[in-house]
């Protein structure tokens, strides 16, 4: 297990967001990949909870989750100076030689692909980005979202508030397809709730494109060796944490 | 210090070993384990064909335990000796394949091919998964079907040939007395034990095939209770296991007579969880000026 000291914490409401000072896994981390963190240091609960990167630069990484259970609530009680044990990173990035890029992010979603926005940016390759939510309770999500300079960058909310485009991230897809095309060639990558990657993998707009999703499964190890993590594929089951979780849309089944 | 053991005619050189399930085929855990550390590594279980396993979700977490549903998915044995073998021969650990089927000749297939790879040391039997000749219960629900299944098997099998029990309906005592007259080299014990969950958000029961198997922490008294009367009842050798997380443990399963202790959850959470484990019996036994793990092997009674 590595060791990974908090060296900042942010939080709203159920969001937490660590800064975390690891030069061996900041250094080596792609966009796409995730961490498994240790939540106690007892026996229970005893698995350890994935959890995408949300950037690495030089010596630091930082993790953003949402405390939806017992894990995620034990590890928001960590606080600055704290020392996680994880592992990582761990599973295959995003694809990054791309011409330009479209990015669909849907609620937590955002995390990994706001790693991907920024270091796409950095390798000069131009990017879009839609964001979607729900609703206003992650509006702070938002934050998240990286200025996409030439491109398009479009917000959502399926919720009704003033000054946003009301709707879902498929919805603010076709909008974006009334004023822009998307050449052939771009890189689609896409990132959210299991609803949400199911709806777009039907899309005709994106029927064309080459697209990469990234997926979640409930995980036993992370690593490869319990085979937990298994998620329908186009030929038998693909196994998220050693395979993915990112995967061409083309070999995903729903 | 002698931390040797013996399974039969296997040595191991310490007597920590990974089961069957929790180290992939060799190769996954070996970016972050020495498997040449470990006493053996018990490889995914094998059949003849491959298996896809269950649908997701395959696994739930409870108090200090887990819950899984894999459906024993694997590639089947042709490509684990094609894919894994050759990698497993860059290493001098000992190799144990477990294996199942779903009636008797399935078993003895499996197992005729994996007798003949020389990588292999030994072949560990799961007999606690659905027998299709009868209705779906496992071949260790009778001392009859067990005998049947296990006799064939020994025939057959030229490797140490290792029995892996798990829960029971019958009597743990009079099925070692059964292994020791069929000439089983070794035992391990425990499998995972049948359980439920269920998810309130839903209203439903949580894996799709209903029961899963139990593992981890929360099972160790049980899996010592089983170790424990195992061993009084027979000499044959037993690799203990079930819920083993810290050195401390291992001792337990030593002391109630294991020659061998299996790691298996605690790697999901801990890939060297094994080596922890085994320098937690190491620095107990020089603590103590123990010279050989021998010497406290059977020694709680
Ligand atoms: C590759 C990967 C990357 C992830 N990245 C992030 C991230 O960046 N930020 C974030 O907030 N969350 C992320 N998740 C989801 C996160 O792992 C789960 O929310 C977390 O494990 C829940 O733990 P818990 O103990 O709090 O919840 P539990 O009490 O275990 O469960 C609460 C709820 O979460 C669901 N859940 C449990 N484990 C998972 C899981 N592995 N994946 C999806 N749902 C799960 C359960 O079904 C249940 O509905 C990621 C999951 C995966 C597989
Ligand atoms: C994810 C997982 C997969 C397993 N797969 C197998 C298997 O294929 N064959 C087998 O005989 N036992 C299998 N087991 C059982 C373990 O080898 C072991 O007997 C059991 O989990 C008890 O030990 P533990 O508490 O240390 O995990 C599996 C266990 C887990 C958790
Ligand atoms: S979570 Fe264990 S193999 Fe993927």
């Amino acid at each position: 297990m590595k060791k990974a000291l908090v060296t900042g914490k942010r939080r709203d409401g159920n969001l937490v967001e660590f800064v975390c000072k690891c030069p061996e896994i900041a250094k080596s981390a792609v966009p796409g990949q995730f961490v498994m963190i240790s939540v106690s240091t007892t026996l229970d609960p005893f698995l350890n909870r994935p959890l995408g990167i949300l950037w690495a630069e030089g010596d630091y990484f930082s993790v953003l989750f949402e405390i939806v259970g017992r894990g995620t609530s034990l590890l928001a009680q960590l606080e600055k100076g704290d020392t996680l044990s994880l592992l990582g990173p761990l599973g295959n990035g995003y694809s990054l030689d791309v011409p330009r890029a479209l990015l669909l992010a849907g609620g937590r979603g955002i995390v990994t692909l706001h790693f991907l926005a920024r270091t796409l940016k950095e390798i000069g390759i131009s990017i879009s980005m839609l964001f979607g939510i729900q609703n206003r309770s992650e509006i702070v999500l938002s934050r998240y979202m990286v200025n996409c300079a030439k491109g398009v960058q479009r917000f959502c909310c399926e919720e009704e508030i003033s000054g946003v485009f009301q709707g879902t991230i498929v919805d603010a897809l076709e909008d974006y397809a009334t004023v822009q095309t998307i050449p052939e060639g771009t890189g689609v990558f896409a990132c959210g709730p299991e609803g949400m990657l199911r709806a777009l993998a039907r899309h005709p707009l994106l029927e064309n494109h080459r697209v990469e999703v990234s997926l979640e499964a409930v995980m036993g190890c992370g690593f490869g060796v319990c085979l937990s993590c298994a998620h329908k594929g186009r030929d038998g089951y693909l196994h998220v944490c050693s395979e993915g979780p990112v995967f061409p849309l083309s070999e995903v089944a729903w | 210090m002698n931390v040797k053991t013996r399974l039969g005619a296997l040595e191991l050189a310490n007597p920590v070993v990974l089961t069957s399930g929790t180290a992939g085929y060799g190769k996954e855990i070996s970016p972050y384990l020495d498997i040449n550390r470990v006493g053996a590594i018990t490889i995914k279980g094998l059949s003849l064909f491959p298996c896809s396993g269950n649908p997701p979700p395959r696994i739930y977490e409870s108090a200090s335990g887990v819950l899984n549903s894999i459906g024993l998915e694997n590639k089947g044995v042709e490509r684990f000796i094609q894919e894994d073998i050759p990698f497993l021969e860059t290493f001098s650990t000992r190799v144990i394949t477990n294996i199942w089927g779903t009636d008797e000749q399935s078993y003895l297939d499996v197992a005729r091919v994996l007798t003949l790879v020389e990588r292999v040391d030994g072949i560990e039997v799961n007999v606690s998964c659905p027998n299709v000749e009868k209705g779906g219960a496992s071949f260790s629900c009778d001392l009859a079907s067990l005998g049947s299944l296990i006799g064939k098997l020994r025939d057959v099998i030229s490797k140490t040939f290792i029995v892996k029990l798990g829960p029971m309906k019958e009597n743990i005592g009079d099925v070692m007395v059964l292994l020791e007259h069929l000439d089983v080299d070794a035992v391990s014990i425990t499998n995972t034990f049948p359980a439920l969950a269920v998810d309130v958000s839903t209203q439903q029961v949580y894996f799709s095939r209903k029961t899963a198997g139990l593992s981890g922490p929360a099972i160790k008294p049980l899996a010592l209770r089983m170790v424990y009367e195992a061993t009084q009842a027979s000499d044959i050798p037993c690799i203990g296991m079930g819920g083993i997380a810290s050195g401390t443990d291992a001792l337990e399963f030593l002391l109630v007579g294991a020659r061998a202790v299996g790691v298996g959850t605690a790697t999901l959470s801990n890939p060297v969880a094994s080596m922890e484990i085994l320098e937690g019996i190491h620095s107990w036994l020089s603590e103590r000026g123990i010279e050989s793990v021998e010497d406290i092997i059977g020694k709680a009674r």
